[in-house]
């Protein structure tokens, strides 16, 4: 099977040769931008640095999907926001958020063309002219509750969700314009699968009934607007208690953190008539960052015994997370195929 | 209402994350010339704990978290206007807290800064994305028993690391303790950098603050 064969059979259920490995959330490291060449801050702002540092997932780590960006700032600054940089070494932040509650607000008709919108859709172009249909290429968005946390800040993003959720939605529904909007133009550009990141609809940060009735409507919505590709939903925290909504958002699979149960969200997800692949099993910090290649295969070995369906770090990849434990992922996927 | 019935009232306030009602007990606390501190520390801080507790349980979230310290504080602040200068709580020591420039994120943080008011805490809290520098300059300023600092990703948690190298270069290393949290922290990590603690949550946060200035 190439890489993008098996990535899109994982993610339907159907028979694979061994078990996908891929990144659903940031992936790259300072390793691979020594290897690449391409760096941070550039990666974050120019396609083709962009571009050339996620292919860097399948030429040096041997992931089986490619993707782009490295940060969740893109649709929240193309809406208003200031970013401010972190060099080589980190990830874009919101530096001033650009509305209140209460604020008028729509989505800007030339959405495409602002901030590094058309540098992300041209990266992911030129993955796709640079893979073709051999390796699986995924473009991010951010889900709406978490662009509203980024537009109008966590905190009171949070502080409404509670007391005045009406107020969120003229913010929630530009989000979910905004998303969708990009995620057509992705697929357009050439991603073979969208993931949705809304890591703010997680409930460590919000609870279930908020999660039920004003995070999730607006993800179902996106889901339900985008193109016809393949869809990884990714929030974090322990999402057990929610996992059967999640997948109500009609999202092809999900992506998770180690902190789930996740041979009882399997047990959630089986219920469904459609299958829904679950990804993830590595845990990003402790794993990745910390331990030994060793360390990160008992973690894949897990993972599979559990009833994974695509391996995964559980969140952003650290970016002084050694090339020796990401490839150990795509190792440990191979040694139990045998 | 009697006084137990107002402290009682006082506590269920704050757990229902009710700010009004919170400052209106305050106020009428105030007005019947109940001691002040006792109605901080056997009303208001018993609801500050109940939240806690209920957080960690699961049965209550953030959003209700924030809305209840906001309460709590705003509650406080009214009975300790009320107390006469030489009254004032003998405070527990100085303690500046931030999050790690790069971190935009401080929700953990602010709460570990209202529970460490509410147990006699002068809190300097410096907010999000603050450079190492600040902490040193204000560690030096204040004369801080404790310096806190938050860090959600591991791009910023190497930025606990260099504050404890900077607070040493700075020669004021073993004036203050430092203590370290954040969603990618762990006590493993404390140990490796020399902080002298770590916290999993703003409970045990406050809690080992207390430790550190009791010594």
């Amino acid at each position: 099977m190439t890489p993008k064969e098996r990535v899109l059979a994982a993610l339907a259920g159907l028979p694979v040769d061994r078990a996908p490995v891929l990144s659903a959330n940031q992936t790259a490291t300072y390793g691979q931008m020594d290897v690449s060449g391409a760096e941070w801050p550039e990666a974050h702002q120019k396609a083709e640095p962009m571009a050339k540092l996620a292919l860097a997932a399948h030429s040096v780590l041997g992931f089986d999907a490619v993707r782009a960006p490295y940060c969740q700032t893109i649709e929240s600054e193309a809406l208003g926001c200031t970013v401010k940089y972190a060099g080589r070494e980190g990830i874009p932040r919101i530096d001033v958020h650009a509305f209140k509650i209460g604020d008028e607000i729509a989505l800007p008709e030339d959405f495409l063309t602002r901030g590094r919108v058309p540098e992300l859709i041209e990266a992911v172009r030129l993955m796709k002219e640079a893979v073709g249909d051999g390796v699986a290429v995924m473009g991010n968005i951010v889900g709406p509750f978490s662009i509203v946390a980024n537009l109008i800040g966590i905190t009171d993003a949070l502080k409404a969700s509670f007391k005045r959720p009406d107020s969120l939605i003229p913010l929630m529904e530009v989000a979910e314009q905004a998303g969708t909007m990009l995620g057509k133009a992705l697929v357009e550009a050439g991603a073979d699968i969208l993931v949705i990141e809304d890591m703010m609809a997680s409930i460590d940060v919000i609870s279930p009934p908020i999660y039920r009735n004003l995070a999730q409507p607006y993800e179902a919505k996106q889901i339900a607007n985008l193109p016809d590709v393949p869809t990884i939903m990714h929030i974090c925290g322990k999402l057990n208690p929610i996992m059967a909504e999640v997948a109500e958002t009609g999202t092809t699979a999900i992506s998770v953190e180690p902190s789930v149960d996740a041979v009882a969200a399997k047990e959630v997800l089986r219920g469904f008539p459609r299958y829904v692949a679950l990804i993830g099993g590595v845990d990003a910090v402790v794993t990745l960052f910390s331990g030994t290649p060793e360390d990160v295969k008992n973690d894949v070995r897990k993972a599979l015994a559990d009833g994974y369906d695509i391996i995964a770090p559980g969140c952003s990849v650290p970016p002084s997370a050694e090339l020796e434990n990401l490839r150990a992922m795509v190792e440990a996927a191979e040694e139990a195929a045998v | 209402m009697t006084e137990q019935e107002l402290l009682e009232a006082a506590a269920k306030a704050v757990v229902a994350a009710d700010e009004d009602e919170a400052k209106a007990i305050a106020t009428e606390a105030v007005k019947l010339g109940l001691d002040p501190l006792k109605v901080i520390n056997e009303g208001f801080t018993p609801g500050m704990r109940d939240v806690g507790d209920l957080f960690e349980r699961g049965t209550m979230f953030l959003p209700e978290v924030i809305l209840a310290s906001e309460a709590m504080v705003a509650a406080v602040a009214i009975l300790e206007d009320s107390l006469p200068e030489d009254q004032k709580e003998k405070k527990a020591g100085t303690a500046v807290i931030g999050t790690i420039e790069g971190d935009v994120h401080d929700i953990g943080k602010g709460i570990v800064a209202t529970l460490m008011r509410v147990y006699g805490f002068d809190v300097v809290d410096l907010g999000r994305d603050v450079p190492l520098d600040t902490f040193v300059e204000k560690v030096k300023e204040t004369g801080a028993a404790i310096v806190g600092t938050s860090a959600l990703m591991t791009t910023t948690m190497v930025g606990q690391k260099a504050l404890e190298k900077m607070l040493k270069e700075a020669g004021i290393r073993d004036q203050v303790k430092t203590m370290v949290g954040g969603a990618v922290v762990t006590q493993y990590w404390a140990d490796k950098i020399g902080a002298d603690a770590y916290a999993e949550n703003a409970q045990e946060a406050v809690q080992k603050a207390l430790e550190l200035v009791q010594g």
